[in-house]
């Protein structure tokens, strides 16, 4: 009889979601879960219920006037948590709606009382209480004495002294958080669905939640055949990460490590930017396989091409690479859809960093990474990147990212203006007009930490990969795109 | 069971649907036997069925399947014509004395039966065979439960 009342946290079920909630769903809570029609508040129900339900302490699924039971049920078994096994002894649902329609709130009551009675559930859901609620507007005083205040005051200190998690269901607006189910829940979980021109984007935010200290955020998520899946703002690999040591990684490219003062500093992020047709994905392909050569193991994340043909065309330079993703030494993660989100991607990611023990990451491109986002997200994207880029290093894996630079032939833009912050090292290539040729050259222009050439280096694009040539010493004006082969080419160098 | 086949031909077979209906109304037999027992329990069947499965979809949602049941049955026994289902009612069919008096006690029996295989196959061509027999089985346990218990009720179609 001594100590602290201990609140057991049960699983929700729904990936990304206990995390979220700091935890898990506290044991005998008394949840609402709120949002708009389509926002996936009956699906997320059902994933919490196929979760916990057991035939000893089944779940109690309270069906009232919205979706019908049958179509319901319909649609619900199409999702791969859904047991039919389940269905009838571990999971019942019971229909509210005479209760409803024909009696009062007392009457609700005294029937889900009941039912609770004979099942001894660990789990409720009433769906939706937002119909009870409206089916006694008009009653403010029943029969029983109940008004609405009165029903969820006794209706949560029953569902809790049966020792029951119960979830309410309801479409509500932001604006409608006097409602008394607010104050008297112990948790709120409010479902979005925002459309941004053609694309639309699925939100989470745990409103509410008593003994926890869940997530702050907005946290998007999808539906899939596998029910909700959350992405959270700040993936639990961040949160646990442990301290990697510093060394060199090798680009793979001949003459590269050299400028950058002996490799990739581990853990660092890196951009290479540069025009089309510079290089850049063959570079990122070459530090990766110099990754795997080393016995590393590694994520390639593309957004421009379908993976086949990314990996068609980096296995034609470098056969390493069919090799190890066939080893499972290296994935690549194909993320193009228009509606993902920075968290979703991330997710795939870390996922991938997870599963492999990676150690580098390639994103190629930030630029397709930008297209692919839903319009919402760009907005933000520099701290979405941000985010993305920080948690990403935060456990210890190098990241190496590309990204298109729009130039016009005689104006060099050393990056993309938005993102250079958030990384270690810049990387630059471009093109120039040499004796009426174009000739490709590439220059380290920033390297936090460490010392690194300064000039602009030739390049070639080989079949084997990206090779870098010699400094341009004999000329001047390399930044204007044209330049200038100096009059006295050997004295210019002793001067200097 | 999950057919779209609901035609006369299917329904002559012993299919699952049919074997289920028939346990149905097995349970709902009365004890002792009289002249028109087989009807009687068929309707009795129906009657237990609508409230059981109302619990779980409600009476409306019920009714509907009931009506659609119904409707499939009588295209193929005339016997059904002055059938009548009346929702949030007790009785839920009306008409059943007067059917049997009219087509006696087999053809009556018989047309009941195939208003719960139709039910039946309805039930799982909408969520599915495995839940439909769940939800079916949990009447019929219940049915045998009230059966067996002393304060067990029967009801009178």
């Amino acid at each position: 009889m001594n100590g602290e009342a201990v609140i057991r946290s049960l699983p929700s079920g729904v990936p990304g979601l206990d995390s979220v909630l700091g935890g898990g769903l506290p044991e005998y809570s008394f949840n609402l879960i709120a949002g708009g029609p389509g926002s996936g508040k009956t699906t997320l129900a059902h994933q919490i219920m196929f979760a916990n339900a057991t035939v000893e302490r089944p779940a109690l699924y309270f069906t009232v006037l919205g979706e019908p039971t049958l179509k319901m049920l319909r649609y619900q078994r199409q999702f791969s948590y859904f047991d039919p096994e389940l269905a009838g002894s571990a999971i019942q649902f019971i229909n509210l709606s005479a209760e409803v329609m024909e009696r009062d709130l007392g009457e609700v009551l005294q029937r889900i009382v009941s039912e609770i009675e004979r099942a001894k559930p660990g789990i409720i859901v009433v769906d939706s209480f937002r119909t009870i609620a409206a089916g006694q507007h008009d009653r403010q005083e029943t029969a029983k004495g109940f008004n609405l205040d009165q029903f969820v005051q006794r209706l949560a200190l029953n569902l809790t002294t049966w020792e029951v998690t119960s979830f309410l269901l309801g479409e509500y607006a932001a604006e409608e958080q006097r409602n008394p189910v607010f104050t008297v829940a112990d948790g709120i979980l409010w479902l979005t669905q925002a459309t941004d021109r053609n694309s639309v984007v699925r939100k989470l935010q745990v409103v509410k939640t008593r003994g926890r200290a869940p997530m702050p955020g907005l946290h998007t998520f999808r539906i899939t055949d596998a029910g909700l899946q959350i992405f959270p703002r700040i993936p639990e690999q961040t949160r646990n990460r442990a301290p990697q040591k510093r060394g060199r990684l090798s680009t793979g490219v001949p003459g590269m490590d050299e400028m950058i003062g002996g490799g990739v500093i581990a853990g660092d992020a890196v951009m290479l930017t540069g025009p089309a047709g510079s290089g850049k994905s063959t570079v990122a392909t070459q530090f990766m396989v110099a990754g795997l050569a080393a016995g590393e193991t590694g994520v390639i994340a593309v957004f421009e091409e379908y993976p086949e043909e990314y990996i068609a065309r980096a296995n034609a330079r470098n056969p390493e690479i069919g090799k190890m993703i066939k080893e499972g030494k290296l994935t690549v993660i194909y993320l193009r859809p228009l509606d993902l989100s920075v968290d979703e991607a991330l997710f795939a990611i870390l996922e991938g960093v997870e599963r492999l023990g990676a150690r580098r990451v390639v994103i190629d491109s930030l630029s397709g990474f930008e297209v692919a986002l839903a319009p919402t997200f760009r907005d933000d994207f520099r701290e979405s990147l941000y985010r993305l880029v920080g948690t990403l290093t935060a456990t210890g894996v190098t990241v190496f990212m590309t990204a298109e630079v729009s130039e016009a032939f005689s104006e060099a833009r050393f990056t993309t203006e938005k993102v250079s912050f958030i990384t270690d090292e810049i990387i630059v290539q471009r093109y120039i007009e040499m004796k009426g040729e174009l000739r490709r050259v590439m220059a380290v222009i920033k390297m936090r930490g460490s010392d690194h050439t300064h000039e602009f280096r030739t390049y070639e694009v080989t079949p084997r990969g990206v090779v870098v040539g010699g400094p341009l010493i004999e000329y001047d004006g390399i930044i204007t795109g044209v330049p200038t082969l100096r009059a006295n080419p050997i004295k210019a160098k002793r001067k200097k | 069971m999950n057919s779209a086949d609901t035609g006369k031909e299917g329904l002559s077979r012993d299919t699952p649907a049919r074997e289920i209906a028939r346990r149905l109304i097995r349970s709902r037999r009365p004890d002792p036997a009289g002249a028109d027992t087989a009807a009687r329990a068929a309707a009795s069947a129906c009657e237990h069925l609508y409230r059981e499965l109302s619990r779980w979809v409600g009476p409306d949602g019920c009714h509907a399947l009931f009506t659609r049941a119904l409707a499939q049955a009588q295209a193929e026994h005339p016997a059904l014509e002055q059938i009548q289902l009346r929702a949030r009612s007790e009785p839920y069919i009306d008409g059943v004395a007067a059917t049997i008096m009219a087509h006696g006690d087999a053809a009556t029996a018989e047309a009941f039966e195939s208003v719960l295989v139709h039910l039946i196959e309805l039930l799982g061509r909408l969520i599915g065979d495995d839940m439909a027999m769940k939800l079916i089985d949990r009447s019929l346990f219940a049915s045998e439960r009230g059966r067996a218990g002393p304060s067990g009720t029967r009801e009178e179609a």
